[in-house]
């Protein structure tokens, strides 16, 4: 068959597509001089009175075209157009792709034709088209190693990928930083390339596959989100079978093994790669069935210094599912603008923020102590520093046990492997062998990862996907999830397994046989900076995000513990909440784990509670509400001995979710001598404000709206970022009385909070964007205002702020206005209709209430309607029963606002009450 | 000022002219009827007769257009003669005359094609897709208004949005009326939005818009209370407050589609006195959301609504007590 030679074109009116932006350009090949089809935005940057300041060189794969890069062309010319920096970008369609030259040829593409146009041929192209453009302006012109004012930056995806990043590495002298979305480097050796490729591969099937129908144009254009006018746009230029014979030639030249032409080339451009030290960005759609996470972890060992953000929703396509474009440019302005986008970039991408934040007001100057020093100096200490009643019988263990055990496993684990700055997911529920598996990780710099089995196998799998551990310490259920979903990691359980049950769930070794290793003489030592931790957010708001502690943070959460709570050396403390169930051993308080299962915190009774009181000899009682909530109502089971060791507690803290009066007064029936405390605080910043029963009742009496949750805890500066009509937070920080009586998001900073999100470069460096008084921030995402007495009152989360002509609404401090009718089970307050003219709606749960569903009757609307009157001066536009009220599977009490919004809306324009909500 | 009111017969037509004649203004109205207005100038007489047209305007300062026909059925020459014809007459003589100010009183109906509208501005008019004769002549008065604007010549059009409030007959009295017979009825589940406006408020919009057309002109607004209700709900509080029993009386929407029902004859007719008929196009009007994004209008009139949906329900609770 013969496919004829065609010149290059300019692409039709295509949605999202600007013609200024096409260019034909004659360049130099290895097989002379061929016409490209080039999206370059220097005509629109001049014509906009605007010299390029910067260069993208952007590279799609197979088998999209430039179009891939057009929503980057409109960000970087409407960003120059604002007075950024002016970026040209320029995105060659690679030859024989997009509406580039076509060359003629006289048969199919198979992976030995030596018509066959090489990778070694791509890098080559793509040098001969950009350095015919970049020559265009005199600063591009002439490289100065990177550092000039004017940077070269590459960007590639797909085929584009590797290709972009091979010449980049061969182009330091003219490149500062380096971009990739999803791509591969390398095929590894010992694993198959991915099952959809293998099938086109497979010799017979590939011209047809890929160039005599549009099979692998169509699969691929399946993987994103595209709407059909998109998906035909990227299709354009691949309507027949003599426009796609490079579809086929891509194909034909991935290296499926060493004897392939091209293998020894892209070993060398992986070299390349590898020596490559400019700053890069790695953006991943995981959803991607051929660039799969283990081709990220390569690029991820060859590019240590990488940024990486991960789209968790995203497939191969990430570009068309996701802001990109927004990512790129706030990354480039990380890496060349401003004084306080570096401060973000170091801040977003590595250690920092504790050593600023150490030196804020009111924080103890002391220096960093390890977090495992205590534990160390401990090491002869023959009292009691655990006692676990999650074994049967209950186990405890001395300071010294402890310090034997934890050193022998430390030693186990590096002789096994395991090196520091490895992760390590932890599979196990607290209790003496948690706390052994933690401490020897965190004693060798090892790092933990904690996903609560609250968020279900779908979102562990994600979670821990996402944080890529080398290692699993295990038992069952975890080990059975790991092996059933695959999760990455060598696994280790943690008593021994027989054989059979070691083959099935791969384990190597378990923490028993590691206990015996015999003590080194010396361990690595993690340095304050170094990664302690990830902990998994609960994911009740989109995918669960990995939160980055460093040592010195968690040295800085063991102090505040002291400082604020008083838990010190020789504590006792009943420890019913997970995260701080992990702290005793830093602080040197003894630690009881009391009987009760981690995800069912109702399972806490009053009997359990007091045996490890009494077991522990504690002082300290650590749970969470719907933990207390029990205790409550099974203290009528105590006996005289339990009554007794009840009341000699001195402090109850109640973690995780406010506790009104009611469960105040009901604990402290139960503990008749102790302070209440209920502390503020996320997976971000475990402590933040404290609240005491006194406090509470106070604060009831003043009317506000929303719930209290007291005072900023020593320590821990606190800020407003007030909300605009749009309902966003302002940039600008408002503090004392500025920041009084209105509405804004909650900003801290602190010693103890996160000092990133995890593989998420641009979640990390908005929401540690601020830098007033030269400190680390956090950006709460949660909402209220704070009160003449500083208190601070939560009114719900950013996105769920509702924008109406009067002004911004927190629906939280509404609906804890609303639940108090005795009508009302509870609600949720949504607005409906576009944003700074949205109509505030109440929405009523009928469960558990006289109410049927549709209209509110009419007497509670009036009535609910004056009360939101008074209280914000809105208008309360509708009050609805709802027949059902969405809630999140891990916490019953998260209501799904956007399922609720929705059926509001639908309702309120006169669709059906009966349908599902 | 001296300014004229068209229309001045009816409830808000008069009202405006009172209001302007106690802000101290120098009125002359025009209709066919005597006003009733004290202090205001009548000239008795059709917006469709140029002669009276010439006759109310000369000597003007501004002129504010209410005068419509706005009954759904009848013939469609009488809409036209009265809605387009009218307008042209009226907006021929003022700029004749020299007039440097117009607000024209058109309807949202002019610009809904059907659909819900939820929190959406005041679209253009597109009288080529209005259901009935009504919108479309209001439609096409409205681009004959708006066509006419320039810097001499400052048009500003209001469209005032489901207008209910003491006096007023149209859908006040109609809804009262059939609620206390026990045949209001509810449509569906009630619930569609609607945006509605309260009579002193479409009063004193009226009059605000007659200064701020000096700033701002060749352009429409919605006016409503920016309270969107439930329809369900606003029209048992305006049973109530006339003294009737809540509605009971629930009927799906899809017979009320059918024509059959009643309650549909309230719709839309605030200002005037004609009788509306049943159609297809109001029952979905009454089933579907119709509220208004109101930051522009409010900006540009420097006006914001005195009274509320619910103090309005007060009012008229007072009006109708015994």
């Amino acid at each position: 068959m013969k496919y004829p030679a065609r010149p290059a074109t300019t692409p039709p009116q295509l949605p999202e597509w600007d013609p200024a932006w096409s260019r034909i350009v004659e360049a130099p090949t290895s097989d002379g001089t061929h016409a490209f089809h080039v999206l370059d935005t220097l005509p629109a940057l001049r014509a906009a009175g605007v010299e390029p300041a910067g260069t993208i060189l952007a590279l799609h794969g197979n088998p999209t075209w430039s179009y891939l890069w057009r929503r980057l062309a409109r960000a970087t010319v409407d960003a120059a157009r604002s007075g950024g920096r002016a970026w040209r970008l320029i995105a060659p369609d690679q030859l024989e792709m997009g509406f580039s030259e076509r060359l003629d040829h006289s048969e199919m593409p198979t992976p030995k034709s030596a018509q066959l146009r090489r990778i070694s041929d791509r890098i080559t192209d793509f040098d001969a088209v950009v350095t015919t453009l970049l020559a265009e302006v005199a600063d591009s012109a002439a490289p100065n190693g990177g550092s000039s004012d004017h940077p070269i930056v590459t960007i590639g995806h797909d085929w584009g990928g590797v290709l972009s990043l091979g010449w980049a590495a061969r182009n330091t002298d003219l490149v500062s930083a380096a971009i990739s979305l999803n791509t591969a480097v390398h095929q590894p050796e010992d694993s198959p390339v991915p099952a959809p490729l293998r099938a086109t591969l497979a010799g017979p099937m590939l011209p047809t596959a890929t160039v005599l129908t549009d099979w692998f144009l169509r699969v691929t254009l399946s993987l994103g989100d595209l709407d059909a006018e998109t998906r035909a746009a990227f299709a354009a230029p691949y309507a027949n079978a003599e426009d796609r014979w490079a579809i086929g030639n891509f194909v034909a030249d991935i290296p499926v093994d060493g004897n392939h032409p091209s293998d020894p080339e892209l070993q060398r451009i992986g070299k390349d790669i590898a020596a490559f030290d400019k700053p890069a960005l790695l953006v991943w759609g995981p959803k991607d069935p051929v660039f799969l996470e283990r081709y990220l972890r390569d690029l991820r060992q060859r590019l240590p210094q990488a940024d990486v953000h991960r789209f968790e929703t995203a497939s191969h396509l990430v570009s068309e599912d996701h802001d990109v474009a927004g990512l790129v440019l706030d990354w480039l302005g990380a890496q060349f603008d401003t004084a306080s986008a570096a401060k973000n970039s170091v801040s977003a991408s590595g250690p920092g923020s504790t050593a600023e934040a150490d030196s804020a007001p009111g924080t103890d100057p002391a220096p960093i102590r390890a977090v495992t020093a205590i534990l160390d100096s401990r090491r002869d200490d023959e009292a009691i520093a655990s006692v676990d009643f999650a074994q049967n019988p209950a186990q405890q263990i001395t300071w010294r046990h402890l310090w034997h055990v934890t050193t022998s496993i430390a030693g186990g684990l590096l002789d096994l492997g395991v090196k520091p700055g490895d992760r390590v997911s932890m599979l196990v529920a607290p209790g003496n062998n948690l706390t052994a598996a933690l401490y020897a990780c965190l004693k060798i710099g090892a790092v933990a990862v904690v996903a609560d089995a609250g968020l279900g196998p779908k979102g562990m799998t994600r979670a821990v996907t996402s944080a890529d551990p080398q290692w699993i310490i295990g038992e069952l259920p975890g080990l059975a999830l790991a092996r059933a979903f695959g999760w990455p990691g060598r696994r280790i359980s943690v008593t021994p397994l027989g054989p059979v049950r070691s083959r099935l769930f791969k384990t190597e070794t378990s923490l028993t046989a590691l206990s015996k290793t015999p003590h080194r003489a010396e361990l690595p030592t993690p340095a304050p900076h170094d990664d302690a931790a990830i902990l998994f957010t609960s994911g009740s708001t989109g995918p669960a995000k990995g939160v980055r502690y460093t040592h010195a943070d968690i040295s800085a959460l063991a102090a505040v513990l002291t400082r604020a709570f008083d838990v010190r050396e020789g504590t006792g403390l009943v420890a019913g909440f997970p995260p701080f169930a992990l702290l005793g051993p830093a602080i040197g308080a003894t630690s009881v784990t009391p009987d009760m299962s981690v995800t069912k915190p109702k399972t806490l009774t009053a009997s359990a509670i007091a045996d490890a009181i009494i077991a522990g000899r504690a002082t300290m009682v650590f749970a969470s509400p719907a933990a207390y909530t029990n205790v409550a109502a099974t203290a009528s089971a105590l006996d005289d001995e339990q009554k007794a060791a009840c009341a000699r507690v001195e402090l109850v803290l109640s973690a995780g979710a406010p506790v009104p009066l009611e469960l105040m007064d009901a604990i402290a029936e139960v503990f008749p001598n102790a302070s209440i405390h209920s502390p503020y605080g996320m997976t971000e910043g475990l402590l933040l404000t404290d609240i005491d029963r006194s406090g509470v009742a106070e604060a009831d009496a003043t009317g506000g709206l929303g719930v209290c949750v007291g005072s900023p805890i020593d320590g821990v500066e606190l800020a407003l970022a007030p909300i605009d009509a749009t309902g966003d937070s302002a940039e600008e920080l408002l503090e004392g009385d500025a920041a009084r009586n209105r509405l804004g998001e909650f900003v801290v900073s602190a010693a103890h909070i996160k000092s990133g999100y995890d593989n998420l470069w641009r979640t990390t460096a908005d929401s540690a964007r601020d830098d007033l008084h030269g400190l680390t921030w956090h950006r709460t995402n949660d909402i209220g205002h704070i009160d003449e007495a500083g208190r601070v009152w939560l009114e719900g989360r950013l996105q769920h702020v509702v924008t109406t002509p009067r002004g911004p609404v927190g629906p939280g401090g509404l609906e804890a206005l609303i639940d108090t009718d005795a009508e009302v089970s509870r609600s949720a307050v949504v607005g409906i209709g576009p944003d700074g003219t949205q109509a505030l709606v109440a929405v009523l749960d009928a469960e558990g209430t006289a109410l049927a569903p549709g209209l509110a009757p009419l007497e509670l609307t009036a009535r609910l309607r004056e009360q939101v009157l008074d209280v914000s001066g809105q208008d309360l536009t509708a009050v609805l029963v709802a027949p059902e009220f969405p809630t999140d599977i891990r916490h019953n009490s998260k209501i799904d606002r956007s399922r609720l919004a929705a059926w509001a809306d639908s309702v309120l324009a006169g669709g059906p009450v009966r349908g599902r909500v | 000022m001296r300014i004229t009111v068209t229309g001045a017969s009816g409830l808000l037509g008069s009202s405006v002219a009172r209001a302007l004649v106690s802000a101290g203004h120098t009125v002359t109205t025009l209709q066919r009827r005597p006003s009733g207005v004290a202090g205001a100038a009548d000239v008795l007489g059709s917006v469709t007769d140029a002669q009276k047209v010439e006759e109310a305007v000369t000597g003007a300062e501004a002129v504010v257009h209410l005068a419509a026909k706005v009954s759904m059925m009848g013939d469609p020459k009488d809409f036209e003669a009265v809605n387009i014809g009218g307008t042209r007459t009226l907006v021929d003589a003022a700029r004749a005359a020299g007039v440097p100010r117009l607000v024209h009183i058109s309807s949202p109906s002019v610009a809904h094609t059907g659909d819900s509208i939820i929190g959406d501005g005041a679209g253009p008019a597109s009288p080529e897709f209005a259901s009935g004769e009504y919108a479309r002549t209001k439609g096409a008065g409205e681009r004959i208004a708006l066509g006419a604007d320039s810097a001499d010549f400052r048009v500003l059009v209001l469209r005032p949005h489901l207008m209910w409030g003491p006096g007023d007959t149209q859908l006040t009295e109609r809804v009262i009326d059939r609620a206390r017979a026990g045949r209001m009825p509810v449509l569906g589940s009630g619930a569609a939005l609607v945006d509605t406006l309260f009579v002193d408020n479409a009063v004193e919009a009226i009059v605000a818009a007659v200064s701020a057309v000096d700033t701002t002109h060749g352009e429409s607004l919605v006016v409503t209370n920016g309270q969107p209700r439930p329809i369900g709900e606003l029209m048992s509080r305006i049973a109530i407050a006339g003294g009737a029993a809540e509605p009971k009386l629930r009927i799906p929407v899809a017979p009320a589609l059918a024509a059959g029902s009643l309650v549909e004859k309230v719709w839309e007719l605030g200002e005037h006195d004609d009788e509306p008929p049943l159609t297809r196009f109001l029952a979905e009007q009454l089933s579907t959301a119709h509220w208004f994004d109101q930051r522009r209008t409010q900006e540009v009139l420097g006006w914001t609504p005195r009274v509320s949906v619910e103090e309005g329900l007060e009012k008229l609770a007072q009006h109708y007590r015994p």
